[in-house]
């Protein structure tokens, strides 16, 4: 365990020690921010109509907390990759793997310790939004057991994003490659239920599935279901399973 | 303290290590010598638990790397070519993190960093990003990383390369300080290196051994036969031929050979039976045919001849390149 925390320790020193960690944190800002004042807006119109005789129930959390955090996961496809992409790449292209290789760590010891490093930046990312967040509860009374539960499905989310785009930066010494392929997979997994409807009965549901977003829609509507936490979770370790071997089998190929 | 066994190690259809076996006792220095790409980094990401042999075995400090690799590399320091360090990190953040995972206490590795940092006189960069140092404190740096964790063994891949000479002498000095507590494997192409600082020499070729021995046994060695260098004056058409031939008659030579030419200045080069000292009857039969003696001397062959000829696909006589320093 404390080997994993010193990689992990070193992974985000790395980040914050270069301007990756500034400008995915700054810059991510930015989107939800923009995102956020854009749903705003639309919540105060729907508001005003229904003082005017609308729609009788509004609801922040449904309307906006909602739409917003689906919008993260817009930001995610974005930005994650270029978190991940020097993870292993760069070790490679310096030859420091050399030294984390021949220390006496293991496989699995590396693996974690990049992964939680890339986590905390991740979280890093997403405590920004809390602010937003945060200020409506200054000015209204929403819900905050849904919020959480949508906070949690969008951080397993992006760990999937995470573990995957780890795997694919073990593959390649170019961080342009491991980053460009990382963003082409993340993009499919999102898009790849786009074609349910034309599809067949029993493709509909596994395309479904498949989809990564399509698992996080009832944590922001407040609901915790295992089936789309088991699909996070197996996600997470199976492509930290797939480093794990991608890394063993390098030694091999040398 | 490191035995290598029957170890072979193929990428592909390419092998690069093929069938290499040597042992190092507790405190000793072995150089380790060869071309480029002879299998000299290979051999040592083996022993450094890199990369896994493809057969064979190497035991470390008493555990194999294949089998107990972390007990292996806890014991073992090791320099790579281009020393690993992380650009955006400072000297000493560097190397209290590889102190961390090299597994040194908490409360020990400050003491332990400084103390590295002081034998290879880094002290002065210690907040300095590993990225804008020079080649030769990133080398030293490197040192400093493979010594931290006070290792049993070190193996260091060109320890010496891009350092000023009198740093060379330095790092060659720590090196030899180091021997007592640590034994040592270094790989190197810098000849003279060897024959100072290491007390046995493996010489590797195309991924094989082909010689293991000290320096001196060495030279000795493929010595053989014991050769002169004689230069003589001999004026007039075709003296060089006629001296030749005046001289392969001396009793106990065995081979002339004429190594270069200046106008009637002729060197030669003379093969004389073993044990058998022929310079009198040589200087002799010179003033008996009237022509003027230059110069004769043994010449003794260096560690780079040996090198030169133990790694030369043919192996030639030593009428060939031999150094007239």
């Amino acid at each position: 365990m404390n080997n994993v925390l010193a990689i992990a320790h070193k992974e985000i020193k790395a980040y914050f020690a270069s301007p990756i960690a500034y400008i995915v944190v700054g810059f991510s800002a930015i989107l939800f921010g923009w995102f956020f004042v854009n749903l705003l807006l639309y919540f105060d119109r729907m508001a005003l109509q229904a003082a005017a005789g609308g729609p009788d129930t509004l609801n922040v959390n449904e309307m906006l907390i909602g739409p917003l955090l689906q919008n993260v996961a817009v930001v995610l496809l974005f930005t994650l990759p270029l978190v991940t992409m020097r993870t292993y790449s760069e070790e490679k292209r310096a030859g420091t793997i050399e030294l984390l290789l021949t220390s006496p760590l293991t496989d699995v010891d590396i693996v974690l310790g990049k992964f939680l490093g890339a986590f905390v930046l991740y979280a890093a990312m997403l405590a920004v939004t809390a602010v937003h967040v945060g200020l409506l509860f200054l000015f209204g009374q929403p819900e905050w057991r849904p919020i959480l539960t949508g906070y949690l499905g969008v951080l397993l989310m992006g760990s999937c994003f995470l573990s995957l785009g780890l795997f694919i930066s073990s593959l390649t010494k170019n961080q342009i490659v491991a980053g460009m392929i990382t963003f082409a997979v993340f993009l499919m997994f999102w898009v790849i239920n786009w074609i349910a409807s034309f599809a067949g009965p029993t493709m509909q549901v596994v395309l479904n599935y498949l989809s990564i977003t399509e698992h996080l829609n009832d944590f922001t509507r407040g609901v915790i279901d295992t089936k789309h936490v088991v699909y996070y979770l197996s996600f997470i370790g199976f492509s930290l399973y797939l480093t794990v071997r991608s890394v063993d089998t390098e030694r091999w190929r040398g | 303290m490191i035995e290598v066994q029957h170890l072979t190690k193929r990428y592909g259809p390419f092998t690069a290590v093929n069938d290499v076996s040597f042992r190092v006792e507790r405190g000793e220095i072995l150089g380790f010598l060869g071309p480029n790409g002879a299998g000299k980094t290979t051999t040592m990401r083996v022993l450094t638990g890199y990369m896994p042999p493809t057969e064979g075995k190497a035991v470390v400090a008493g555990y194999d790397v294949l089998e107990q690799p972390l007990e292996a590399k806890r014991r073992t320091g090791y320099l790579p070519e281009t020393p690993p360090l992380y650009p955006d990190m400072t000297v000493r953040d560097y190397l209290l993190f590889v102190a961390r995972i090299k597994g040194v206490p908490g409360k020990e590795r400050r003491a332990r960093v400084d103390q590295a940092m002081q034998r290879t006189w880094v002290a002065d960069m210690a907040n300095r990003h590993c990225g804008k140092l020079s080649k030769g404190y990133k080398q030293r740096v490197g040192l400093a990383q493979a010594i931290l964790h006070n290792p049993e063994v070190l193996i260091l891949d060109e320890p010496t390369a891009g350092l000023d000479p009198r740093q060379v002498r330095e790092t060659r000095a720590l090196i030899k300080e180091l021997a007592g507590d640590h034994t040592i494997i270094l790989s190197t192409h810098i000849l003279p290196e060897v024959s100072q600082t290491c007390q046995r020499v493996v010489i590797i070729n195309r991924g094989q051994v082909v010689a293991v021995d000290t320096p001196e046994n060495l030279t000795s060695r493929v010595h053989g036969s014991a050769t002169m260098y004689l230069q003589v004056d001999a004026p007039g058409a075709d003296a060089a031929a006629s001296a030749a031939a005046a001289l392969s008659g001396v009793p106990g030579v065995t081979q002339v050979g004429v190594s270069d030419t200046q106008g009637s200045v002729t060197g030669f080069e003379i093969q004389s039976e073993q044990g058998r000292d022929v310079r009198r009857e040589l200087a002799a039969a010179v003033v008996a045919h009237g022509w003027g003696l230059l110069e004769l001397r043994p010449l003794r062959m260096s560690l780079e001849d040996v090198f030169v000829q133990l790694t030369t696909q043919e192996v030639q006589p030593a009428t060939t390149e031999v150094a007239h320093e």
